[in-house]
Order: C-alpha cells, then structure tokens, then sequence
C-alpha cells in the first residue's frame, strides 16, 4: 500500500518537472509570436500613412518622382512579404525610402511650414520609433526563447513543446545598425 | 556599464534591502519576547493588521488616490497627440499595455506613474515638463515611469510602507507599556533573561522605527536608480532620460503641493532637495543618476 502511494507521488513529482520547464517554452514561443504580431502591426500603420505622406508631398515637389517611385516600389515589396527575413528587408527598404522622401523636403520651405505636413512628420517619426521599438521587443524575446531552448533544463523538453528555435529580425540599413549618437 | 548588469545589482540591493526590513522585524519581535514575555507577542497581530489595512487600501487605489491629491487629469489621445504616441512607442518597447495618460496643471517641470498593476497604471505628465522638453527628453521621462511600472514599484513601496508602518506602530505601542505601565515586565516568571539582553531589547525598540525610515528611504533612492536603469532597457538610448534629467537640474522651480504624502512617485523629488541630507531623502541625488547615465552611454 505504502508503495503504491510512493509510486503515485514520484510519478506526480516527475510529471511536475516535465511540466513547468515544456511550459515555459510554450510560453516564450508564445511572447514571440505576440511580438512578431506587434511589428506587423507597426508596419501596417506606417504603410497606411504613406499615400497620404506622398499625396502631401506631391502637392509641394510634384516632380520628384524618383522618391516618390522608391517608396511605392517599396510598399509593394512589403505587401507581398511573409518570412521574417523578407519582411525585415522590405522594411529597411522602406525605412530608406521615407528617409530619402524626408531629405527631399528639406528643400521645400512652404512644405515644411504647412500644418498638414507637420501633424504628419510627427505621426511618421512616432511610427517609426514603434516599428523600431517593436523590432527591439521581438529580438529580446527571441533571444529569450532561443537561450532557453539551448540551455538545460529546458533544453530536454523541446520536442516536447514542440517549439524551434526563431530567426532574428535583422535589418540590413546601416542607419540602424550605428551606435546611438552621443550629443554634448 | 551595460543596463543589464546595472539592473540585476540594483535588483539584488533593493531584495537585499527589503530582506533587511523582515530581518529587523525579527529583531523587533526578539525585543519585544525577551521584555515582555509571551503575552508580548499578543499585540504583533494589531500592529501588523492596522498597518496593513491602512497601507493596503491605498495600495489598491493607488491611481484614483494620487490622482486625486496631485489634481491630474485623465486625457484622451485627440487632446495630445504626441504625448499618447511617445506613451504607446515605450508600451511595444516594454510590452506594457496602454497606461491611461494624465495631465497636472503645474508649471514645474516633473512626472510621475502609479497603479497597483499594469492594467490600471497611470502616467501623469506636468504641463510645466511637456513645454520644457523636446521630444527625445520626454521620450527618456516617460520610459522611466513605465519603468517604475513594469517594476511594480508601487508594489514594493507599499510592502516597505506596511513593514515600517508595523515596526513604527508596534514599538509605539510597546513604550507606551513601558512607560505608563510603570516600566512593569509583565511575566516576568517565564522571561528571565540576563540584565543585558533586557538593554538590547529596549535599544532595539527604541530604534526600530528610525531604522525601518531608513531602510524604506533606501528602498525608494534603490527603486529610483533601478527605473533609469530599467528606461535604458527600454529606449536603448541613455542619452534621452540623462538630458532630461539636466533639464529638470537647471530647473528651480518645484511642484506647488509639496505633499510628502506624495513625494516619492514623481520623477524628481518635489521637495527642496537641499533641506533634507541624502540619508532622508527619496530619491538619488540628480548629479548621481545622470553620472549613472552618462557611464552608460559611453559604455554601450
């Protein structure tokens, strides 16, 4: 009798083990999909801000059409993309297209001084922070789940949770990639 | 210095604090048995109830409550654009949800966050520091109260709160015994301790309560440091909240109502720093903290 009880509680105990390391991991594969989630969201708005951007701009530089065709080609390429990497690229792409589109308006004064044009920089810049932030909050929980998928304990329950380990986004835009400036 | 280092040494310090908060409430209770004897240990439920009751009901409300005595008010993101974006850029930094976003009609340049847990988290910005920061300082302000958040340091502060609360009612309560009790040990038949144990215990409960300010003011100054480090997490960009933080140095003016009810949940201590010596105080001296910050960006 006494042994059966022991039985029962060793198997409970081990099945305690099992369960907290493979759910742990479920929900790191979890925080990563909410983050990868964010970023597409993030990149949906700045995407919708476009034909409005360009629409404000066209009305100042109407014959800046070289920008304006970058930015176009761009929001194509992002529409169409699903892994991580094509998506990370298409977005530098477009980070790099809105950053030449801003340059542009650098030359035009009546531009910069309209109200329109304003609210939209603003609204630009905020997204622009959020894609980046989004970016950032996505790598740190991959790097979470890719440790945890490589170190012990959780390292014997990955076929278990049935997770993998998950690309990083990297985006390939050497303005990104600098060290924050220090100003004095 | 990297901000992961920084934070995991603010966090054991804070931990190693508050851990010598429970141990000088071991102290006080070896006091209080070694003086009064076991009916002694009657009262420590009292005094641990009232102060939990009283600190725990604040806790709770902690938004409605500070709304209330700082006067802020609840805006909506038509009123000010700007300032619901940069909350909502640090949220998909930290994963925070959406905090509700408030203004206080104060021309001092400050800020503060509370709530009892992130779902009813409040961050509440001056007008006095919404006109005097660009954009990237207010960036570095508000990563540092959704720091304090994502911390859950109203959490922590309302634990020290109702430790030192206790230990202050409970020895309290005591030297009233000693005193109008005719300095009476009660039982002494099963107490009979040797002459300087008795000392002790009455140097004990002399100073618990100075002890535990001490220790709940290091708890808050540890929390601080902590929150900048935490904002850095955040922002990635140390340079943003250390501006900031020079900004709100050059400034004199302070926050009309100096509560010091209030005191510890603003970004910089609304009370005349001079006045009081750093041991007394809630907050790290600015100059220390935007030190902290400057290590860190020319560390990263």
């Amino acid at each position: 009798m006494n042994s059966i009880i022991t039985g029962v509680i060793a198997i409970a105990i081990l099945a305690f083990i099992g369960i907290v390391p493979r759910n742990k991991l479920i929900r790191l594969n979890v925080s990563v999909d909410e983050a990868w989630a964010q970023i597409e969201v993030q990149l949906k708005r700045r995407s919708d801000l476009i034909p409005n951007l360009v629409e404000t701009v066209k009305g100042y530089a109407a014959h800046e059409s070289k920008t304006f065709q970058a930015i176009v080609d761009a929001r194509a390429k992002s529409t169409s993309a699903t892994t991580v990497a094509d998506v990370a690229a298409a977005d530098g792409e477009m980070s790099k297209a809105l950053r030449g589109l801003l340059a542009v308006t650098e030359n035009y004064p009546d531009l910069k001084a309209s109200s329109n044009f304003l609210a939209l920089q603003e609204e630009l810049s905020s997204t622009e922070n959020k894609v980046s932030f989004a970016r950032q909050f996505y790598n740190d929980n991959v790097r979470g789940l890719n440790t945890a998928i490589k170190t012990f304990p959780t390292n014997m329950f990955v076929n278990a949770a049935k997770v993998k380990e998950r690309p990083f986004y990297e985006i390939d835009d050497p303005q990104d990639r600098k060290a924050p400036q220090v100003k004095f | 210095m990297d901000f992961r280092q920084l934070q995991s040494a603010n966090k054991r310090k804070s931990g190693e604090l508050l851990f010598g908060m429970g141990l000088l409430v071991g102290l006080v209770a070896w006091a209080l048995l070694t003086y009064f004897g076991k009916t002694g240990i009657g009262v420590v439920p009292f005094a641990v109830g009232i102060a939990l009751i009283s600190v725990w009901g604040s806790y709770w409300a902690s938004d409605k409550i500070v709304m209330t005595m700082t006067g802020a008010k609840i805006i909506q993101e038509s009123d000010n654009k700007q300032l619901y974006g940069l909350v909502s850029e640090i949220c998909i930094a930290s994963g925070l949800p959406m905090p509700k976003v408030a203004i206080v009609e104060d021309s001092a340049p400050n800020a503060f966050a509370t709530g009892r847990n992130p779902e009813h988290s409040v961050i509440a910005f001056t007008t006095g520091i919404l006109s005097a920061m660009d954009r990237e300082e207010l960036q570095g302000v508000t990563a540092h109260e959704l720091a304090h958040v994502a911390n859950r340091d109203t959490l922590v502060s309302a634990i020290a709160a109702t430790t030192a609360g206790a230990i202050a009612i409970l020895t309290d309560f005591l030297m009233r015994i000693m005193i109008f009790g005719g300095g009476g040990r009660r039982d002494s038949n099963d107490s009979n301790q040797n002459p300087i144990a008795i000392v002790v215990s009455i140097v004990v409960l002399i100073l618990a309560p100075i002890a535990a300010l001490l220790l709940r003011l290091a708890i808050s100054r540890k929390r601080e440091a902590l929150a900048d480090v935490t904002a850095v997490e955040f922002t990635r960009n140390p340079a943003g909240l250390r501006r900031a933080l020079e900004v709100l140095q050059k400034d004199s003016t302070v926050v009309h109502q100096r509560s010091t009810a209030v005191a510890h949940i603003w970004i910089e201590s609304p009370l005349d720093s001079s006045a009081t010596s750093k041991l007394f105080s809630t907050h790290p001296p600015l100059e220390e903290r935007i030190a902290t910050l400057r290590a860190m960006e020319s560390g990263s």
